[in-house]
């Protein structure tokens, strides 16, 4: 029944009866109060700075404050008008139109339109370094029409943009940010914004949020305060999260079953839904790893059950071939082509594709070609993420009884990063460092599309591997051309078929957002039944949409 | 007198090294401060991103390194310590003054007890040595001081905080305060900083009592003290003014440094403890290539090394007339 109350988001009070009818009935002001506190880990204390452009506190403002255009579901795709009323586009796809809710205010009191929204898209094409996803590389123009119209012209057909062109930027208020002297520089610590919580007290280690009453969905927020504190490390946080002080965690917990939910059985729990790929990344541009086959036999020389559990205790799933994270996209997946292809832990179909390839195993027992060059590569990894480690530790195992050899080479993140980005290494271990979007379009593109790496030594923004395929690039423009759900279901087979085939790089293990909550006191949490939204309170901006959610019980 | 003046040539030559090494230490870490930025983020910011916090950052300055050098310097003297890459856009300045009060009350203040209770107790067992004092508490309190620091805060944690719920769960003072000067505030920090303090002390003790009642053994022995007893002065005097101040001088120069580090912090008690403080700063500043932040952070330690060992430089020069007749 909650599924659905998305699409009432504009009418609250239709939202607030559904909801009501699973507990005790009553009016919205029965339901208002509470104070919920979120646990989640931040590594360091808060400077009270609420830039919604500024990288390193984003998740302290974004939603909470300044809201989106419209909220785009990370898990369902779900689309739900936020501060735009409409949008569409136009036949070509190359010009999109939102339409400015009306009756929306800034918590100062002064009213929200169009101009807000046009004054911010200009105000990151002014300003690049408030760009954080680069909308402006591929908007052309944006500008006013009519009264209430807001009018994005892009140089090509740009639709999966429109995730974060409409939900990842938050739209600021003219009349003060037009005020600002340096919009890059200034902390904002009075944040104005249209979101259902304002700034109460800003700490350096607490944040307190305060229910925002004229919000503009009426009724909502239920909740009175929100707490934020600042955790410095996971293991307080853990403890505070265990001891009940907070409801809602966003961070790993080891054991979790004993040392969380084993603390109030009736009332914690978790969820952990895959949002990203953890793959095995191969520099295609270097001898043997340019040979498809090799490739093919480390899909099957890696034993991903057992770097789920040995490397992530299970939390976090084994990946598929296919690149298409499950279960959340599963509606993406070729089921077909990914059985066709068969892709499991099997060290003798490894052997014999290597074999086949012109390899045989030396004395000690690493195969090698007929010039002598052994199956011995380094991977790559980040110093002091030990799962990442236990995982690489069963991934060279696993490829040992294939005859590959894997050295695990722990570098510090910095020298990691710049590694992994210019294309030094041969094997690198690691997830992607852009935004993961709504359908798997976004993680296979930047995977596989060369339209996003660059040359080795140049930083790329995705294609670490330096993989290049016209084709795959062409499917890739078709799926940013087409509104048509089954053309890009379709396209997407089409990739996956790619990605099966060309083995560009090896999901090992899919990155979850990590969700703990507790029923004692607060309902309305997001599930795996109900993904109203994803549910880590670092997913922005669904983070606001948990909040509007969640009301007090008890 | 010319001792001091050497003590203050001496000071003044560190204070350049240091600032120098300070300078130059960072620079020579790879990796760039924007991509250091990831890490904080686990990855939840892409490399557009990235680039957009470079150019907010200024981190692609086209200064030469001298330059920056000089720079450093004429800002290091102005007290203009520029903006935190981490905290972006404070200034460290501000940064620092978020951690440096609790720092400074928590270690400093544990470390004072620390140094006066060790060196008491020290003291005493020496004075009394084979007695039931002297067999029990210095060997018990060594031996814990001898626990790693993480197992003994974690298990004070588990016990008081956890289980009998005596104390808060970390933080400073309570979540939803905000600083003033109320009792009851004073109260919720005294009531935070108990644990962390009352830890740090067992930890630290075993220390000072151990090369204070070895010192004082051997002073014991010395002609002074019997040519006291035999002038039939009372024992409390001996003890103090004979055989302790003397007794007390490796300890002091101990004391100095210790001070001179309580502006490090304690990273394991501030990790813990969730305790707001410098060292959790230190380390956030080195893992994200923050050079003004670690620059500021390393000049103030520097600084307050140097500073204390003046003092107890001074110190010494005061409690024993021999260092100043040496010259």
């Amino acid at each position: 029944m909650r599924r659905n109350r998305f699409l009432a988001a504009m009418a609250a009070l239709v939202v607030l009866a559904s909801a009501c009818g699973t507990s005790s009935g009553g009016n919205a002001q029965a339901k208002v109060g509470g104070t919920l506190t979120i646990d989640n880990e931040s590594g360091g204390l808060w400077s009270c700075a609420f830039n919604p452009f500024n990288g390193s506190v984003t998740g302290l403002s974004v939603g909470i404050f300044y809201e989106p255009l419209v909220y785009d579901n990370l898990l369902t795709d779900k689309k739900t008008n936020w501060l735009a009323s409409g949008y569409e586009w136009s036949p070509d796809n190359k010009t999109l139109t939102f339409t400015a809710r009306s009756g929306v205010k800034w918590s100062d009191g002064q009213d929200f339109s169009a101009d807000d929204v046009v004054y911010t898209f200009n105000l990151i094409k002014q300003h690049p370094e408030l760009d954080l996803q680069a909308v402006w590389s591929v908007l052309s123009s944006v500008t006013k029409s009519g009264t209430d119209k807001v009018v994005m012209t892009f140089a090509n057909s740009a639709v999966p943009y429109f995730f974060p062109i409409a939900d990842q930027v938050s739209i600021v208020p003219q009349h003060i940010w037009s005020a600002l002297k340096d919009p890059v520089g200034d902390s904002i610590a009075n944040p104005i914004g249209t979101g259902p919580f304002t700034l109460g007290q800003c700490t350096p280690q607490n944040i307190t949020y305060t229910r925002n009453a004229n919000y503009w969905q009426h009724g909502l927020p239920y909740l009175q305060t929100v707490n934020y504190p600042a955790f410095t490390d996971n293991d307080p946080a853990n403890q505070f999260l265990a001891a009940g002080q907070a409801q809602w965690g966003g961070q790993y917990i080891p054991s979790i079953d004993t040392y969380y939910v084993g603390k109030d059985r009736a009332h914690n729990h978790y969820w952990f839904p895959p949002i990203d790929n953890i793959d095995l990344w191969f520099n295609t541009t270097k001898a043997p790893l340019d040979n498809k086959a090799v490739r093919q036999a480390f899909a099957f020389g890696v034993d991903r059950n057992q770097a789920s559990q040995k490397g992530e205790s299970g939390y976090e799933p084994p990946g598929n071939q296919t690149g298409v994270l499950s279960p959340t996209f599963d509606s993406w997946i070729d089921q077909g082509a990914a059985s066709k292809y068969g892709y499991k832990f099997d060290v003798s179909k490894a052997t014999s594709l290597l074999q086949s390839a012109g390899f045989t195993k030396n004395s000690s027992g690493v195969m090698q070609d007929s010039a002598g060059h052994k199956l011995s590569f380094n991977v790559i990894t980040i110093a002091g993420y030990t799962d990442w480690d236990a995982t690489l530790q069963v991934v060279a195992d696993s490829l040992k009884q294939a005859g590959i050899q894997v050295k695990v080479q722990d570098l510090s993140s910095n020298d990691y990063f710049d590694k992994l980005f210019s294309g030094k290494f041969d094997l690198a271990y690691g997830s992607l460092n852009t935004q993961p979007g709504p359908s798997p379009y976004y993680e296979l593109r930047n995977t596989m599309d060369s339209a996003t790496t660059a040359a080795i030594g140049q930083t790329a923004s995705g294609d670490y591997g330096r993989y290049k395929n016209p084709a795959v690039d062409a499917l890739f423009d078709q799926f940013g051309a087409t509104t048509d759900s089954n053309k890009q279901h379709d396209l997407i087979k089409q990739i996956q078929a790619v990605m099966l085939e060309d083995v560009p790089v090896v999901p090992v293990t899919e990155g979850v957002a990590w969700y703990e909550w507790s029923t004692k006191d607060f309902a309305g949490w997001p599930t795996q039944q109900d993904p109203y939204a994803a549910p880590a309170p670092w997913n922005l901006p669904d983070m606001e949409v948990v909040l509007i959610h969640l009301y007090k019980t008890s | 007198m010319s001792y001091l003046l050497r003590r203050l040539e001496f000071f003044a030559i560190t204070l350049w090294a240091a600032l120098t090494v300070n300078f130059l230490l960072p620079r020579l870490m790879p990796g760039s401060p924007a991509e250091a930025m990831l890490v904080r983020f686990h990855g939840r910011v892409s490399p557009q991103t990235v680039k957009a916090m470079e150019i907010a950052l200024g981190v692609h300055s086209d200064q030469n390194i001298v330059q920056q050098y000089f720079e450093y310097l004429g800002n290091t003297f102005t007290g203009n310590l520029g903006v935190s890459l981490t905290f972006f856009p404070t200034s460290v300045a501000k940064v620092v003054m978020l951690a440096l009060p609790w720092s400074l009350g928590l270690v400093g203040t544990a470390t004072i007890i620390a140094f006066i209770l060790g060196t008491l107790v020290g003291m005493l067992a020496a004075w009394r040595r084979g007695g039931i004092f002297d067999a029990i508490l210095p060997p018990v309190l060594i031996i814990i001081s001898a626990f790693p620091y993480f197992w003994i805060a974690l298990f004070c944690l588990l016990l008081f905080s956890l289980t009998l719920n005596w104390f808060p769960l970390g933080f400073a003072y309570d979540l939803t305060s905000s600083i003033n000067l109320s009792w009851d505030f004073i109260g919720q920090v005294v009531s935070h900083a108990f644990l962390p303090a009352l830890t740090i002390v067992i930890t630290s003790i075993g220390g000072w009592i151990l090369t204070m009642r070895n010192t004082m053994i051997t002073t014991l022995a010395e002609d002074y003290v019997k040519m006291a007893r035999a002038k039939g002065l009372s024992p409390l005097r001996i003890m103090l003014q004979y055989a302790g101040r003397n007794a007390i001088l490796p300890n002091l120069t101990g004391f100095a440094m210790s001070l001179g580090f309580v502006i490090s912090g304690a990273i394991l008690v501030e990790i813990v403890f969730n305790y707001p403080g410098l060292g959790f700063m230190l380390l956030q500043a080195v893992n994200g290539e923050d050079f003004a932040l670690m620059q500021a952070l390393f000049l103030l330690i520097t600084v307050a090394v140097l500073v204390a060992v003046l003092i107890a430089d001074v110190l010494t020069a005061w409690l024993d007339p021999r260092t100043r007749e040496a010259t």
